[in-house]
C-alpha cells in the first residue's frame, strides 16, 4: 500500500454562497467513504462547523488563546462531529477590533503546532469566509497548506464576480507554488441557465464545473435541526448529491492554475447566457 | 513598485515622534507598538544624533506596550490602557504622548480614543498616531507638533507683537538641533526679537503650551514642519514664513534682513547689530586667513546633506569659504515642487558657482555621483583629479572619505563619530563653528 497522501483543500466563495454548507454536507459523504476528515473553519464567526457538532458550543482555538496563551490543549478546541469528522474553529476577534487576517494566521500555526494535523488524516477543509479581504484569509493556501481550492458559486452575477476575483488570487499563489484550482462547485440558486453559464464560466477560467448541487428546501430544515443533509435524511435525493459531489472531490484530476477574465469578458459571458437581459426585463422585487 | 533606500538617514515616524518628546522635559512618551520598536528607535537616533541618549524617560526604559500576537488578533487597546495605566503610576511627568507603531495602527487599534479615557487624570494623555507606512522621521516629527498645536497649546488671542515660535529643526535628526536653536534665539534677540524655540536650551513644557501668544512662526526650513505650522495658523492664527537654515555671516545677515522686514524694524538698528557680529565675526575668521593663503586651503566640496544643511552648507562653502563646490545631494524623500524650491536655492552664489545638485536617498549614489561630474583617470597624459576635496556629510560617508582621502566632516544625520553637545552650525557662530572644524581637518596631521 503506497504512502497515503493527506489532502488539504480550501473553500472560497462569495459571502453567504452556501460554502460551509457545502463542506460539512461534502465532508459528510467524504466520511461515509471511510474517510478521515478534518474541518478548519477560518471564519471569525465561528459557524463552519456547526451542522457537523450539532451546535455551536465549541471553543475557539484563538479564544483559547487569549484566555489560556500558547499552552493549549488540542482537546480543548479539537471536536469530532458527526461520523467522526474533526472539528476545529479558528474563531477571531470580536467585529471592529483587531486583526482577524492575523488571527487566521496564528490559528492555523498553532494548529500545526499542536499536532491536529495527524498521519491518519485523508483530508483537511479550510472553510474561508467569503471576502478574502486580506492576506490573511490567503494564509490556507500558502505554502505547504492547501494544494487544492474550489470555489464555490452560482448563477448569481455577484457570486461570479466573487469567483473571478479569487481566482485572481489563486493564480497569483498558484504562480508561485503548487496551489491549484480543482473546480467550480455550483450551489444553484435556480437561475435560468445556470449550469450552461457555471460551466461556460468555469471553462472560460480553465477548469471545470465539478459539480451542479441543485436547490432543494431539505438542506435549510436540516439546518435549522443543526444536521448536514446526510444526517438529517440520508435517503433524501439532495443526500444523494453531496455523496456525489464527495465522489467527484475524491476522484478529480483535474487541477489547473486559473486564468481569470477581465471584466468585460465576464459581463460578455454573463449577457451570452441571458443574465443581464433577464435582469433588465426583470422587474420583481 | 517602490524602491528601497541604501542605508537611509532617517528613522521612522515613530523615532521623528520620540525625538520630539525627548527634547521636551517632563514629557513622557508612551509607546504603542511591538516590543522591539522603541529599542531599535534609540539605537538609531541616539547613537545617530551625536550620542543623544535617553534621559528621564527614554531609551530603553521608554514605557512600551510591547503587544504581542494575541493583541494583534484581538486588538491591543486594553493592553494600551493597562500601559497607560502603569506609566502613570510609576513615570513623574506634565505630558503623557502614546505613539504608535505600524502594526497597531494596522489592526486600527484607536489609540487615541484609549487616551480619551484618561482625561480625568491630572496630567494631560494624548495619542498621536505615527505610522512608518506613512512617511519618516522628518514626518513624525511634523505630526507629533501638530497634535501638540491642536490639542496641548492653549489658545491665546493677545499675541506678543515681537514674538516668534521656531519650527523646522527636527530634534535628534538635526544633530545640532540644540545648538542651532539656541544660536537662532540669540540672533533674533539681537534685533529684538524674542524667540521660542519650544525645546530649546532652558525651555519647558510651558513654552510649548503657551505658544500660541507668538506673532509669527518662522520656519527654518524649506520643506519640513508644514502641518504645523498650517496648525498653527488655523487653530491659533498665527501666520508663518519659511527661510533657509542660516549658516554664516552671509546668510544669517539675510535671515535677520528678511524677519527684520517683516517686523519693520528699523534699518539702521539692524545695520549697527550687523555690524558689531560682523567685527566679532571676521575678528576670528582673519585669524585662518594667513594659513588659508600660505600653504592654499581651498578645496573642492562634496556636500551630502538633508533639505535643511544641503543648500546652506553649499552656499556657505562657496561663498565664505571660497572652496569650488562640485556636488550636492540632497538625501530627503521629497516632492518635485520641493525639489524645484530647494533647487533654486543653489542660483545667484557670490561666486558665480553652482554645484551639480542631485536628489537622492540611497547612501551609494554618491560615489556614482562623483564620478558623473568629474573625468575618470583613464591614464590621461595630463589629468585635473577632483582634489583636494572635503566631504560635508553624514558618517555613512566614510567609506567614500576613506577612499577618495578626502577628509570628511558629519554635520548630518547620523553622526556617530562625535559628541554633540550644544555645538551648533546655524547662525554667526554656527559658521564660525564650521569654519573651525573644516580647518581642523586639514590641520589635523600637523
Amino acid at each position: 500500500m503506497g504512502e497515503k497522501v493527506l489532502r488539504q483543500i480550501a473553500i472560497y466563495g462569495k459571502g453567504g454562497i452556501g460554502k460551509s454548507t457545502t463542506t460539512q454536507n461534502l465532508t459528510a459523504g467524504l466520511s461515509e467513504l471511510g474517510k478521515h476528515v478534518l474541518v478548519v473553519g477560518c471564519d471569525p464567526k465561528a459557524d463552519s462547523t456547526r451542522l457537523l457538532l450539532g451546535g455551536l458550543a465549541q471553543k475557539t482555538v484563538l479564544d483559547t488563546l487569549r484566555e489560556e496563551g500558547e499552552d493549549v490543549d488540542l482537546e480543548r478546541v479539537l471536536k469530532s462531529g458527526y461520523n467522526g469528522i474533526r472539528c476545529v474553529e479558528s474563531g477571531g476577534p470580536e467585529p471592529g477590533v483587531g486583526c482577524a487576517g492575523r488571527g487566521i494566521i496564528t490559528s492555523i500555526g498553532l494548529l500545526e503546532r499542536l499536532g491536529a494535523y495527524t498521519e491518519d488524516l485523508d483530508y483537511v477543509f479550510y472553510d474561508v469566509l467569503g471576502d478574502v479581504v486580506c492576506g490573511g484569509f490567503a494564509m490556507p493556501i500558502r505554502e505547504g497548506k492547501a494544494k487544492e481550492i474550489y470555489i464555490v458559486a452560482s448563477g448569481e452575477m455577484m457570486s461570479l464576480y466573487a469567483a473571478n476575483n479569487i481566482s485572481k488570487g489563486i493564480q497569483k499563489y498558484a504562480n508561485k507554488g503548487v496551489v491549484r484550482l480543482g473546480g467550480i462547485i455550483c450551489n444553484s440558486r435556480n437561475v435560468e441557465r445556470e449550469v450552461d453559464l457555471l460551466k461556460a464560466f468555469a471553462a472560460e477560467l480553465g477548469t471545470q464545473l465539478i459539480y451542479f448541487v441543485p436547490r432543494d428546501n431539505i438542506v435549510q430544515r436540516a439546518e435549522i435541526h443543526r444536521k448536514t443533509v446526510i444526517e438529517y435524511r440520508p435517503e433524501a435525493q439532495q443526500a444523494a448529491e453531496y455523496r456525489e459531489l464527495a465522489h467527484k472531490i475524491e476522484t478529480n484530476k483535474n487541477f489547473v492554475i486559473p486564468k481569470p477574465m477581465t471584466q468585460e469578458r465576464l459581463e460578455e459571458i454573463l449577457m451570452e447566457f441571458g443574465l443581464m437581459d433577464t435582469l433588465e426585463d426583470d422587474y420583481r422585487i | 513598485m517602490s524602491k528601497f533606500v541604501d542605508r537611509p538617514r532617517y528613522g521612522c515616524a515613530m523615532a521623528g515622534a520620540l525625538g520630539v518628546l525627548r527634547a521636551i522635559p517632563r514629557a513622557i512618551p508612551i509607546i504603542h507598538a511591538s516590543a522591539g520598536c522603541g529599542y531599535n528607535i534609540y539605537n538609531g537616533t541616539n547613537a545617530g544624533s551625536g550620542y543623544l541618549g535617553g534621559g528621564y524617560c527614554g531609551a530603553a526604559s521608554t514605557p512600551s506596550s510591547n503587544v504581542v500576537e494575541r493583541d494583534i488578533v484581538f486588538g491591543g487597546e486594553e493592553r494600551l490602557a493597562e500601559q497607560i495605566q502603569s506609566t502613570l503610576e510609576i513615570m513623574d511627568g506634565d505630558l503623557y504622548v502614546i505613539v504608535t507603531g505600524c502594526m497597531v495602527e494596522m489592526i486600527g487599534d484607536d489609540s487615541v480614543a484609549v487616551a480619551k479615557t484618561f482625561a480625568d487624570h491630572n496630567k494631560p494623555v494624548l495619542a498621536v498616531s505615527t505610522p512608518s507606512f506613512k512617511g519618516n522621521s522628518y514626518y513624525g516629527y511634523d505630526i507629533l507638533m501638530e497634535a501638540l498645536v491642536k490639542q496641548y497649546v492653549i489658545s491665546k488671542k493677545q499675541k506678543t507683537e515681537r514674538k516668534v515660535n521656531i519650527l523646522g529643526i527636527v530634534p535628534g535628526q538635526d544633530v545640532f538641533w540644540k545648538g542651532n536653536l539656541k544660536e537662532i534665539k540669540r540672533v533674533l534677540h539681537l534685533i529684538g526679537i524674542e524667540a521660542n524655540t519650544l525645546f530649546g536650551e532652558g525651555e519647558t513644557l510651558d513654552d510649548i503650551k503657551n505658544s500660541a501668544d507668538a506673532a509669527l512662526n518662522i520656519v527654518v526650513s524649506d520643506v519640513y514642519a508644514s502641518l504645523t505650522a498650517e496648525a498653527y495658523q488655523q487653530e491659533h492664527h498665527i501666520p508663518y514664513i519659511r527661510t533657509a537654515l542660516p549658516v554664516g555671516y552671509l546668510q544669517t545677515a539675510k535671515f535677520i534682513r528678511v524677519i527684520g522686514k517683516h517686523f519693520a524694524i528699523d534699518e539702521n538698528k539692524i545695520n549697527q547689530v550687523l555690524a558689531k557680529e560682523q567685527d566679532v565675526y571676521f575678528d576670528y575668521i582673519e585669524r585662518v586667513a594667513d594659513i588659508y593663503n600660505d600653504v592654499d586651503f581651498q578645496r573642492y566640496g562634496v556636500v551630502v546633506a538633508d533639505a535643511n544643511y544641503a543648500p546652506a552648507i553649499s552656499e556657505f562653502i562657496s561663498d565664505e569659504l571660497g572652496w569650488l563646490p562640485q556636488l550636492t545631494v540632497i538625501t530627503d524623500f521629497l516632492t518635485e515642487e520641493q525639489k524645484d524650491l530647494l533647487t533654486k536655492r543653489f542660483d545667484g552664489y557670490e561666486s558665480g558657482l553652482k554645484p551639480a545638485v542631485r536628489f537622492d536617498t540611497d547612501t551609494s549614489s554618491v560615489r556614482r555621483y562623483l564620478s558623473e561630474i568629474w573625468e575618470k583617470d583613464s591614464n590621461q597624459k595630463y589629468y585635473d583629479s577632483l582634489g583636494p576635496s572635503v566631504i560635508l556629510g553624514s558618517v555613512f560617508e566614510k567609506e567614500l572619505s576613506d577612499e577618495f582621502q578626502y577628509p570628511l566632516i558629519t554635520l548630518a544625520f547620523p553622526v556617530t563619530n562625535r559628541v554633540v553637545f550644544n555645538r551648533t552650525y546655524a547662525g554667526f557662530n554656527g559658521g564660525l563653528t564650521l569654519v573651525e572644524d573644516v580647518f581642523s581637518s586639514l590641520v589635523a596631521g600637523r
